[in-house]
Formats: C-alpha cells, sequence, structure tokens
C-alpha cells in the first residue's frame, strides 16, 4: 500500500479514467447531487418544522427552530454517507471483479505478466486503480459529509470512523471481487459477477448474525458498525464479544475484515502472476494455517448462553453443543481445504514420479491431498480440546464429549477425504470442468443417498438408520451420543468408507499410470 | 543466454514440450519452427515466464525463469501473434505504463519512449489516444512495448501473423536492427519464409520434440552430405567443362546444358576452389560459380517426419 500512487498499474488506471474533463464532470455532479440532497433535505425540515409550528406552544417552537439547521444537516450527514457506502462498496467490488477476467478478455493479461511488476504490485495497483472513479467521487463529497457532519452535530471521530469504516469494507471487498475475477476465465466472467453478487448480499446479510452464537460475524456487515456509530440508543444492538470479552462493533469490524483480507491478498499474491490452470488457492500448509484459523475464530467469537444462566438459550448451551457445532463447521472447512489442494494432473505425476525414486515425500505440496486433511482434522480437534477447556468455566466439559467429539470429526473427515479424493479423480479424467462436474456428481450421490435411506425407512427404522449410516455422515450429528457409544452402523459405515478411499486411491494411482498422449492436432 | 534444461510440459492428458534441452548463446537469432501444436508456443511461454514447466528448467541470462521470473523478466522483451493494447490510454502513455512496470530507471523513461515511438515510425501519433490507431500502428506500438526496456532476449512467437506485408518488413528490419545491437532472439513461425535469411540458427520441432537444431550450416550440412553447384560459362566449353567434372571423384549428378548446369559436389566449402581452378585452368570461360544455399523451407520439407499430430 505504501505510495501506492506511484505505482505503475495505479498510474496506469488514473491515466484511464480520470482524464481531466471526465475528472471535472464527475466533481461537478457529484457537487450538484449534494446541494440537490441538502434542498431535497431542508425542505423536508422545512415542511417537519411548519407542521411542528402549527402544533406547538412559543416555547416548544423556538426549541423547534433551535433545532433545525442541526436536524437538517444531520438529515444530509445520513444520505450522503448512505449514498456513498453504497457507490462505495457496489463499484468496488464490481470493478474489482472484472479486473483480471476482463485483461483476460482483452488478451492484455500476458504482456502485464511478463513485465517485472510483483505479485503485490499489481494486486495494489488494481485494489486501488480499478474503482478510481469511486474513490475521487467519494473524496470530491467528503468535504460537504464532512461539514454535514459536524453541523449535525457529530464528533470528527465519529465522522471519520465512518468514512475508515467504509473504506475497509469497500477494501475487502474489493480483495473479494479481485479474488473471484482470477478464478474466472473471460467465458466465465458472466459466473464472477454473480459470485460477486452473492458476496455482496452475504456481507451486508451477515449483519442477521448478531442475535446468532458468534455475534461479531455480523461485524462483517459495515450495517453493525454503522448502527454503533449514527444510531441511537434504542436502535444499538448488543457490542459483539471477543474470548468473552465486549468489544465495540468497529474494532470486531476491523478484525475480521482485516484477517479475512489479508487472507484474501494472500492468496492473491500466490496466484496472480499464475496461468490460469496453475491457479492453486493456497499452499499445503498454509490450508492447514487457514483452516485453524478459521476454527480459533469459533472460539474466539463464541457466545455460549448456558442453560444456567439468565439469557435466553442460545446456540451454545453446554460444550456438548459446541463440540457438535465445531465439528460441523470442520466438515465444511475440511472440504473447502480439500477444494483449495487439489493437484493438478501434471503436477502429481511429478509427485509419483519422484516418490518412487525416494525424492518425493507423502506431505509434499503437490502429493494427494487426503494426508493434509488429515493434519488438518487433529489441529482441528487440538484446538476444540484448548477451545472447550477454556471456555470450561461457562460450559463444563466432559470426557464423553472430547471422546464422542474425536469420533464425530473421524467419520466427517473419512466422509470429506472421499469426496476430496473422488474430485481428484475427476481432475485426472478428460472432463470438462471436472471439478465442477466432481461436485455435482456428488450432489446426486447424496440426492441419491437420500432416497435409497427413505426407501429403507419404509420397511423398518433401523434400516433407514443403518442406510443412514452407511451412505452419509449424518448419524455423527446425533446429540444423543456420549462417548464412543455410537451405534455400530456408524462404525460400519466408517469401514464401508474407509475401504471405498481405498479404492478411490487405486483409480488415482492407475490413472496416473497411464502413458501421456503427444501433442495436440496440427 | 537462453538456455532450456529438460524442459517438459504436460497439460491435462497431453504432452506438449518432451524434455526440451537447448542452448542458445548470445547474439544469436534463433528460429524455432514446426507446423501448429508442435510445442513452439508453449517452450515460448515457458521461456518468459507465462507457463511453469512440469520438469526441467528455462533459463535466461543465466536466471532460471520459473525461480525468479521478475528478475528475468527485466531482460525479456515478449511479443506474441496478438497485439493485445490499452485502447483507453494516449501512445506515450502505454509505453510509459510498460517502462515503469519494467522498472527502467526513471530519468531514462522519457528519452526512450521517444527513441522508441521514433523506432518504430508513430511520432506524429505520439499523443493520440490508442482506440483511434488503425491496426497496423496497434501492432507497431505492440513492438515498441516489446522492446522499451532495452531487452537483452526477445521471446518472438509468431510475431509477424496478422501483420500487413509493410509492417512484415518494418518487424524484419528492426529485428535485424535489435540483433545488430547484440540481442538474443527466438523466434517461432511456421511461415518459414519468414525466417529466411534472418536466423543464424534453427530448430525444427514436431510432437513436442525438437528434431533438428544447429546453426544453417550445421543443419544444412546434417540434412544434405553433398552441396549442390550451379555454373555458367561463355562459349562451347560443355564437352570440356563435363570431362574435367566427372573426373573428379567427390563430384556426382552432373547436369550441364549449354552454357549452364549443376552438380553435386561432397566436399567442403574451400575445396571447391580448386575445382574452379581446374575448369578455369582447362579454358572454360566461367560466367559464375557457386553453392546453391538451400532455404529453411527446403531444410524442414528435407529434415520434418511431416507426421500429423
Amino acid at each position: 500500500m505504501p505510495r501506492f500512487w506511484t505505482n505503475p498499474e495505479f498510474v496506469r488506471h488514473r491515466r484511464a479514467e480520470l482524464r481531466p474533463v471526465r475528472a471535472i464532470t464527475v466533481a461537478a455532479v457529484v457537487v450538484l447531487m449534494c446541494v440537490l440532497l441538502g434542498l431535497a433535505c431542508w425542505s423536508y425540515q422545512q415542511s417537519i418544522l411548519e407542521q411542528a409550528l402549527a402544533n406547538a406552544s412559543k416555547q416548544g417552537a423556538e426549541s423547534i427552530q433551535e433545532g433545525f439547521a442541526r436536524n437538517t444537516w444531520l438529515l444530509l450527514y445520513y444520505w450522503l454517507v448512505g449514498l456513498q457506502g453504497v457507490a462505495l462498496t457496489f463499484w468496488t467490488l464490481f470493478s474489482c471483479a472484472q479486473s483480471v477476467s476482463g485483461e483476460r478478455d482483452l488478451k492484455t493479461w500476458e504482456f502485464q505478466r511478463t513485465t517485472r511488476l510483483t505479485s503485490a504490485e499489481i494486486l495494489i495497483g488494481k485494489l486501488m486503480g480499478e474503482p478510481i472513479l469511486v474513490y475521487f467521487a467519494v473524496l470530491c463529497a467528503a468535504p460537504i459529509t464532512l461539514v454535514a457532519g459536524l453541523a449535525g452535530g457529530l464528533s470528527l471521530g465519529t465522522v471519520i470512523s465512518v468514512f475508515l469504516l467504509l473504506a475497509v469494507t469497500s477494501l475487502f471487498l474489493g480483495l473479494g471481487g479481485m479474488w473471484l475475477s482470477t478464478l474466472m476465465e473471460s467465458r466465465t466472467r458472466g459466473l464472477g459477477l454473480m459470485g460477486a453478487l452473492a458476496l455482496y448480499g452475504i456481507t451486508l446479510g451477515m449483519f442477521g448474525m448478531y442475535e446468532s452464537g458468534m455475534p461479531g460475524l455480523a461485524a462483517i456487515s459495515p450495517v453493525a458498525g454503522m448502527i454503533q456509530l449514527l444510531g441511537d440508543e434504542s436502535a444499538r444492538v448488543p457490542a459483539p464479544v471477543l474470548f468473552g470479552h465486549q468489544i465495540s462493533w468497529l474494532l470486531m469490524g476491523a478484525l475480521l475484515c482485516g484477517s479475512f483480507g489479508a487472507w484474501l491478498a494472500l492468496m492473491l499474491i500466490r496466484n496472480l502472476k499464475r496461468d490460469y490452470p496453475e491457479i492453486r488457492p493456497l499452499s499445503r500448509w498454509q490450508a492447514i494455517g487457514c483452516a485453524a484459523f478459521l476454527n480459533f475464530l469459533i472460539y474466539a467469537l463464541l457466545r455460549p448462553t448456558p442453560l444456567k444462566s439468565s439469557a435466553a438459550p442460545g446456540w451454545f448451551t453446554d460444550a456438548g453443543s459446541v463440540a457438535l457445532f465445531v465439528v460441523a463447521m470442520n466438515g465444511l472447512i475440511l472440504f473447502l481445504m480439500g477444494l483449495a489442494t487439489l493437484t493438478p494432473q501434471e503436477r502429481l505425476k511429478v509427485w509419483r514420479l519422484k516418490r518412487a525414486t525416494g525424492e518425493s515425500a507423502l506431505f509434499a505440496d503437490d502429493g494427494l491431498p487426503w494426508p493434509w486433511l488429515g493434519i488438518s482434522a487433529v489441529v482441528a480437534y487440538a484446538l476444540m480440546v484448548w477451545g472447550l477447556l477454556a471456555w470450561g468455566h461457562t460450559l463444563p466439559l466432559d470426557m464423553g464429549t472430547l471422546q464422542a467429539a474425536a469420533i464425530r470429526l473421524l467419520l466427517v473427515l473419512v466422509f470429506v477425504t472421499r469426496d476430496v479424493l473422488f474430485l481428484q479423480w475427476c481432475m485426472l479424467t478428460r472432463l470438462r470442468q471436472p471439478v465442477v462436474k466432481g461436485v455435482l456428481f456428488l450432489c446426486l450421490y447424496y440426492a441419491a443417498a437420500t432416497v435409497l435411506t427413505a426407501l429403507a425407512g419404509v420397511s423398518s427404522e433401523a434400516a433407514e438408520r443403518w442406510m443412514l449410516a452407511l451412505l452419509t455422515p449424518v448419524l455423527a450429528f446425533d446429540p444423543e451420543v456420549r462417548g464412543i457409544a455410537f451405534p455400530a452402523a456408524t462404525y460400519a459405515g466408517l469401514a464401508l468408507q474407509t475401504g471405498v478411499i481405498a479404492t478411490v486411491l487405486v483409480a488415482i494411482s492407475s490413472r496416473l499410470q497411464r502413458p501421456m498422449r503427444a501433442a495436440a492436432a496440427a | 543466454m537462453i538456455e532450456f534444461v529438460h524442459l517438459r510440459k504436460e497439460y491435462d492428458n497431453v504432452l506438449a514440450v518432451e524434455d526440451l534441452s537447448l542452448n542458445i548463446p548470445e547474439g544469436e537469432i534463433f528460429g524455432l519452427i514446426g507446423p501448429n501444436g508442435a510445442g513452439k508456443t508453449t517452450t515460448i511461454r515457458m521461456a518468459c515466464g507465462l507457463l511453469a514447466p512440469t520438469l526441467g528448467r528455462a533459463l535466461i541470462a543465466g536466471v532460471d525463469v520459473a525461480q525468479e521470473p521478475e528478475r528475468a523478466q527485466q531482460h525479456i522483451g515478449y511479443l506474441s501473434d496478438f497485439f493485445a493494447v490499452y485502447e483507453d490510454l494516449k501512445v506515450w502513455e502505454y509505453l510509459d505504463y510498460f517502462a515503469h512496470a519494467y522498472k527502467m530507471p526513471e530519468a531514462e523513461i522519457p528519452a526512450r519512449i521517444t527513441e522508441v515511438i521514433a523506432q518504430v515510425n508513430l511520432e506524429v501519433k505520439r499523443d493520440a489516444m490508442i482506440r483511434g490507431l488503425s491496426r497496423g500502428m496497434k501492432q507497431r506500438l505492440g513492438i515498441a512495448r516489446a522492446i522499451i526496456h532495452r531487452p537483452r532476449v526477445m521471446l518472438l512467437d509468431e510475431p509477424a501473423s496478422g501483420l500487413d506485408p509493410k509492417a512484415r518488413l518494418e518487424l524484419r528490419n528492426l529485428l535485424r536492427s535489435l540483433r545488430d545491437q547484440g540481442a538474443t532472439i527466438l523466434i517461432s513461425s511456421h511461415i518459414l519464409t519468414e525466417l529466411e535469411g534472418f536466423c543464424t540458427s534453427i530448430g525444427i520441432m514436431e510432437k513436442g520434440r525438437m528434431v533438428r537444431s544447429g546453426s544453417i550450416e550445421e543443419v544444412t550440412a546434417a540434412a544434405a552430405s553433398t552441396r549442390l553447384v550451379r555454373l555458367s560459362w561463355a562459349g562451347d566449353s560443355l564437352a570440356v567443362a563435363e570431362g574435367k567434372l566427372k573426373s573428379d571423384p567427390r563430384i556426382s549428378e552432373v547436369n550441364l546444358a549449354a552454357g549452364m548446369g549443376t552438380f553435386r559436389f561432397s566436399g567442403a566449402e574451400e575445396e571447391l576452389a580448386p575445382v574452379l581452378a581446374a575448369l578455369v585452368a582447362a579454358n572454360v570461360r566461367l560466367t559464375s560459380f557457386g553453392e546453391v544455399k538451400q532455404t529453411v523451407e527446403e531444410l524442414y520439407m528435407k529434415l520434418s517426419t511431416h507426421e500429423v499430430m
């Protein structure tokens, strides 16, 4: 970020987007809009004042008149901040979401990749340069917004904090958009834009999490911080907790956007200058680090509501419910980690050759993903033990909970490993878009498993449970089970799926032994 | 200057380049020839860091491109068969962007931009928007981009495809001047006449493998064990000339008609001098005598296995 204004990529965008005529026009339009908004606010307040004067006593009328100017400025400030917030976040996200895929489309990307610009320089140049027009528009409106805020009775700190909140959120969204753009080829650009829209919706919608067992997650949405800064007492939501201590929404937002943004930046820096088929979001160790970070975050943001407390029961009433939630989340985390660490066919073949000669280890960056999923699960379990012990003063822990969590996590690990290895096998076939098709096949599999379970349920409940246990990890989430006393069907499912994993590994190995075809047709 | 060490590239199920080892010394112009899909583009893309090799290394000026891409790229000028440019910039702004992106010293940039713009004959368009340039001008601007940072190595992937004849000529002249300045050039093409009289070495690629490589002379020598010599003379010396030539055991396929003809000679180039002297001594009034050089096209046709991939 330092000296981004001399970054060649930023300078290119500045020159292209902010030619003097366009800059003057944008500034004039922004100022005009501010003036029109100001007039509209004045007119609105005037009508309220007239109504109030008609109904008030002389003393009351004086106090209304005194507050007239302040209220008008405050209303204008709210409008300006709202409009700038929407424009800044939306524009930043969507311009960054087209930054790399757009260049791929124009075929200028290759020339940029052959320059001496590092990935970090390209990242900063694009992040600051792609949305430069909206940055400029916000900059033009900033003095008016500042005056409106101060005249509206807000402190300078509050006005600056609002700007910082918007800036942090838009940079975070810009990073997210750029990552989506990196994943899209020119023909899938539309998909990238849909993804950006979904990201926008999710980011804003995260505000709804303030009532959940992890209220801090709501801080990803700038709405929480805005309400804290600008809302009156009645509108404010309870402060989020970090390791059980209340902190401000602003700080929580900065922490979350900063940490998630850092992961996005890491993925971008690793991959920006790579050729499309060689993109791999994270190295194996980084993926384990990311999985550990996400697990850590669960315990950091947890808000337990033990049944004995005066608070209404929430998500986490005892250690068992926390453990169950962590196992479920780890199913998702392990699957995403598996997706992020799938190895391209050529790398896997080289790894296999090197492994045969002893040059490469099982835990290699280009090897199969399953050993790393195992490590990740072990790290997750270790963090779970630590987390539950740390929260032991609020949520008493017993050995049975830890034992049950271990078996549950093992079950989830086996099913996720099977699915990830299946996707890895898909990548070795000649399928077009193998990962997408592989995921669709997995969806079909789980749909079929549901139907089979329902069919088995017609004969008896026991048959239904057996089918469910053999084909899916659902029974792992039975909250009634304590210790290792899971039904036999659960262990049978574990054994069956371990066998399936061995079969998929054999299939992968035989695929890797196939000879290569010579080059494409002339 | 350009070195490939057991370079290999696989795409999914396809082997694009197989165990390619090659060393191109400084100042050489190496023509990579072969049919479409032979692996020429993949090789060049690996050399300029756009593709990571599956195995092996590509070194530019001694720098491993995969390990230190930014350091290697300071030496590389890359030109491909498409000339995509940023349409919303002015000509000088475009070159300024790349000069900064290649991290040239700030003080040198303005003069270098002027110099390069003159080299590609775009002086009058210096302050024009790129979107207003003709296709040929955009192509010339693309060339200017590739040479703005004074690269020691030029990697050119089918650079002349899509160029009009005038632009091709200009490109050829520009590359010649770069060669004269000591640049090493790796150029791929399947249009062999493009490389004629221009390359000092060639490599023939087929099915991802280098079938033959070396200097034009070496490849020619490998391709043909004999030299084709053409001569012409004045007067009626057909019988004398034929007799003299047939008496030399190194000469075969003597094919003479009135006043001119050809023969094949199996010795070295300098060994042709005594043959010429013998003809002159036999009172054959020679008006011309010299080896017929094979064109790159003829060489390729001779050496290629013509396998369709």
